[in-house]
């Protein structure tokens, strides 16, 4: 509960977003511990944290819910379109059956004597609770906004910060972890720039990652990475600290980004002379700038020029589309504790310490301790991120109510 | 000791040359015998330091690409692509000694200016590897944009409502086009262009006068599992065009024939002088001899409304649109000239039967 308090502030910002009296929020995160059994689905063991089953306790998500009860789907606003409405009324009232059903089956099993009832009234209790969960899962996720980029593929760029060679020996690690969590989850893992160091370290590296709900799931990978160990050069046995940075770039289509393909430049190993038949250069290096922002992208992997070139669009465009989609959303000051996009990329999201086994997420003040088994990509990241998607999701209901709280 | 003494790899380069223009030093079992049991004290290097040294050696001696060359020699060796693909893992761990040996080895040929394709015996061609094999003719990088080319035109013809739609045989043709490749050499075009029309009934005949075209063509089909809709046929498009008659008019004549003026052949770069066949590449006095070849050859051999592609030299889009002007009896117009990536005019579209208003573009 401690750790929550720290870790989970509510701030005063998000307070005032609230049109709700402020005193509401800071109370029921109190609440959310003694909570905690109502909705168990979340794989992580930290009861600290707000699962999304909580929110039923929440006032404000009642207060929406019984308004929409009146109302019917007229209501509107933000919680989406006519449509969504009318399912979610339709979930709500399906809900509120269960619940007065449970309420019951209470009655039955205080007033009857015989333990056969009581027994199979037990039981029936067991399955109306479980239908309640999935039901309220389902009215959460209708309510909460999706992210017009959910659905996209991505592209990760790995570079190197702090600590020098341990940083790349890092970021290097972090590559292959992430390469291993993308097998993992059957996504197609594509490595569009690769710039190892001497070392066997990596200081910067980009990979395209495409499947089903693959930047739903990794766009909280976001931000600075910090290690603590003692590095393999490390003589003295001394703890050091160094940084690698993840950014997720999600891969824009046709319809969401347009370039005039005049506004590029496209450097490629020219041809000297006529070209063609008279010259045979391999260099198959592709370098493409963007005249009107400067941004450059560049690819090296193929020894075919124009795969070469396909690769570095796809990067160019990520990083385009990532620039586009961070003035929209600075435009939308937002209060979030997991930032997605430029300000999540500064900030220090997750510190892996050797020494101790340890992994903590300091968004949501959360710790592994299986640090070997986490970095082989498997399912401790797994329950890491779907603790981080669970969190999200919370505080994107806890904004969209306050939307709607007038 | 990471870099290997200069003397040993220069003396067991010349033990392995393959051909022996460049003499450096004398060459002996004896030195060999006595390197080899050297090494086996050697610390073995590290992949960036065979780059280096390798560099360095090419440099000195006027091989071309020296870095870039040495660089697809390691990372072949150590089964990457290149060298900015090799995983930061295979980059901090020294080469084995099998590995050190095949660098030498390659490194050797490349030093007698063979190309690198040859060198390591394969090569990329838009997603395809293929086969490398010396005299057949290399693909170059601007060939990759003539098969692009013909996808997106034939993309842009079979889509309802383009200006072929209208005659419903023409446009049910398109959709499984028949395509005739002229001098296919290592059979990148008709290859790719296979991969690209994944329709069962899309089919390609490839022919090339030279025999080792045609059985390099043919071991690269096999590889990539396309023998099935591909015919390959060795022969001479100048002297006979009679050979299509057992296969119907074809849609679609793609060719990069050989386009260098007589005159620029001897001025080439020692690597295709002296490794890929003349034959690819010389074009007669003004490097249109096959490509008017094949013009005359189309009246027996494509449907009208039918498109030819082909890669030229950057002179020849005028030459050849003069010529056309004189052979009105072909009915070919010339509807685009298309620039490479350098921005030379590089690529033809013609298309038989007359199409009102046509006039280059581009």
């Amino acid at each position: 509960m401690r750790l929550f308090r720290s870790t989970f502030r509510v701030t005063g910002r998000l307070c005032t977003a609230f049109t709700l009296p402020v005193r509401i929020v800071p109370s029921f995160a109190l609440d959310v511990g003694t909570a905690a059994d109502q909705v168990s689905r979340r794989p992580c063991s930290a009861s600290c944290l707000p699962r999304l089953g909580d929110a039923f306790q929440h006032e404000p998500l009642q207060t929406f819910l019984s308004k929409l009860e009146e109302a019917g789907p007229r209501i509107g606003g933000g919680g989406g379109s006519r449509l969504r409405l009318q399912e979610l009324l339709l979930l709500v009232r399906r809900l509120r059956a269960r619940e007065r059903e449970l309420r019951d089956l209470d009655g039955l099993m205080q007033t009857d004597e015989s333990e056969d009832l009581r027994k199979l009234a037990e039981d029936e209790k067991v399955s109306c609770q479980e239908e309640m969960i999935k039901l309220k899962e389902q009215i959460i996720s209708l309510l909460i906004p999706p992210d017009e980029a959910d659905d996209s593929d991505l592209i990760m760029e790995l570079t190197a910060g702090v600590g020098g060679q341990e940083a790349m020996l890092f970021t290097a690690e972090m590559f292959t972890m992430y390469e291993r969590y993308a097998a993992y989850r059957n996504w197609n893992f594509e490595i569009l720039e690769y710039f190892p160091s001497e070392q066997g370290g990596l200081r910067r590296a980009a990979a395209s990652i495409a499947g089903l709900e693959a930047y739903k799931n990794l766009k909280y990978e976001g931000g600075v990475h910090r290690v603590q160990r003692v590095p393999k050069t490390e003589k003295q046995g001394r703890v050091h600290t160094s940084t690698m940075t993840v950014a997720i770039l999600p891969q824009p289509n046709e319809i969401n980004l347009k370039i005039n393909p005049s506004d590029l430049r496209i450097e490629t190993k020219k041809a000297s002379g006529a070209g063609g038949q008279h010259v045979n250069t391999t260099d198959s290096a592709v370098r493409i700038t963007h005249i009107p922002t400067g941004v450059v992208s560049e690819c090296q992997q193929e020894r075919s020029q124009l795969k070469n070139r396909e690769k570095a669009l796809k990067i160019l465009h990520a990083r385009l589309y990532s620039i586009k989609l961070e003035e929209e959303t600075s435009r939308r000051e937002n209060a979030r504790k997991i930032q997605i996009g430029s300000k999540g990329r500064s900030e220090k999201i997750r510190t892996y310490n050797f020494p101790q086994g340890r992994i903590t997420d300091h968004r949501i003040g959360f710790s592994l301790h299986d640090i070997n088994r986490f970095m082989y990509g498997e399912e401790l990241l797994h329950e890491l991120i779907q603790c981080l998607k669970e969190c999200a999701d919370y505080e994107s209901l806890i904004e969209v109510l306050s939307e709607n709280a007038d | 000791m990471r870099s290997l003494p200069v003397s040993f790899s220069r003396i067991l380069f010349n033990f392995l040359k393959p051909h022996a223009p460049i003499k450096i030093g004398p060459a002996s079992k004896l030195h060999q015998s006595t390197l080899m049991k050297q090494r086996s004290s050697i610390e073995l290097p590290m992949p960036t330091d065979l780059v280096s040294y390798w560099q360095g050696v090419f440099e000195a001696e006027g091989v071309p690409e020296a870095q870039t060359s040495i660089e697809y020699i390691v990372s072949y060796v150590l089964e990457a692509k290149t060298f900015q693909s090799l995983r930061a893992e295979h980059l901090s761990k020294p080469v084995t000694e099998q590995q050190l040996h095949q660098v030498e080895e390659l490194s050797a040929w490349r030093l007698n200016r063979m190309p690198i394709q040859y060198v390591i015996g394969e090569w990329d061609f838009l997603d395809l590897t293929l086969i490398m094999r010396p005299p057949v003719f290399i693909p170059r990088p601007e060939t990759e944009e003539l098969v692009v080319l013909v996808i997106e035109e034939f993309q842009r013809k079979v889509k309802p409502g383009g200006a072929e739609h209208r005659d419903l045989a023409v446009a049910e043709a398109s959709q499984c086009p028949m395509i005739l490749e002229v001098g296919c050499g290592s059979g990148a075009i008709s290859l790719s262009l296979l991969k690209k029309f994944p329709k069962v009934n899309s089919r390609v005949v490839a022919v090339d006068k030279e025999e080792a075209a045609v059985s390099l063509t043919r071991d690269n089909a096999t590889r990539l599992q396309l023998q099935d809709r591909i015919t390959i046929l060795q022969h001479d498009i100048l002297t006979n065009h009679n050979f299509l008659l057992r296969h119907n008019l074809v849609d679609i004549i793609v060719s990069n024939p050989p386009y260098i003026f007589k005159d620029d052949i001897a001025s080439l770069a020692p690597e295709i002088l002296s490794y890929e066949d003349p034959v690819a590449l010389d074009g007669g006095e003004d490097g249109m001899q096959i490509i008017i070849g094949i013009l005359s050859a189309t009246p027996h051999l494509l449907k009208s409304y039918g498109d030819v592609f082909l890669e030229v030299d950057p002179r020849h889009p005028e030459m050849v649109a003069q010529w056309l002007q004189i052979h009105p009896d072909l009915d070919l117009s010339l509807i685009a000239t298309h620039k490479d990536f350098c921005g030379k005019p590089r690529f033809l579209h013609l298309r038989k039967g007359k199409v009102p208003g046509s006039s280059a573009r581009d």
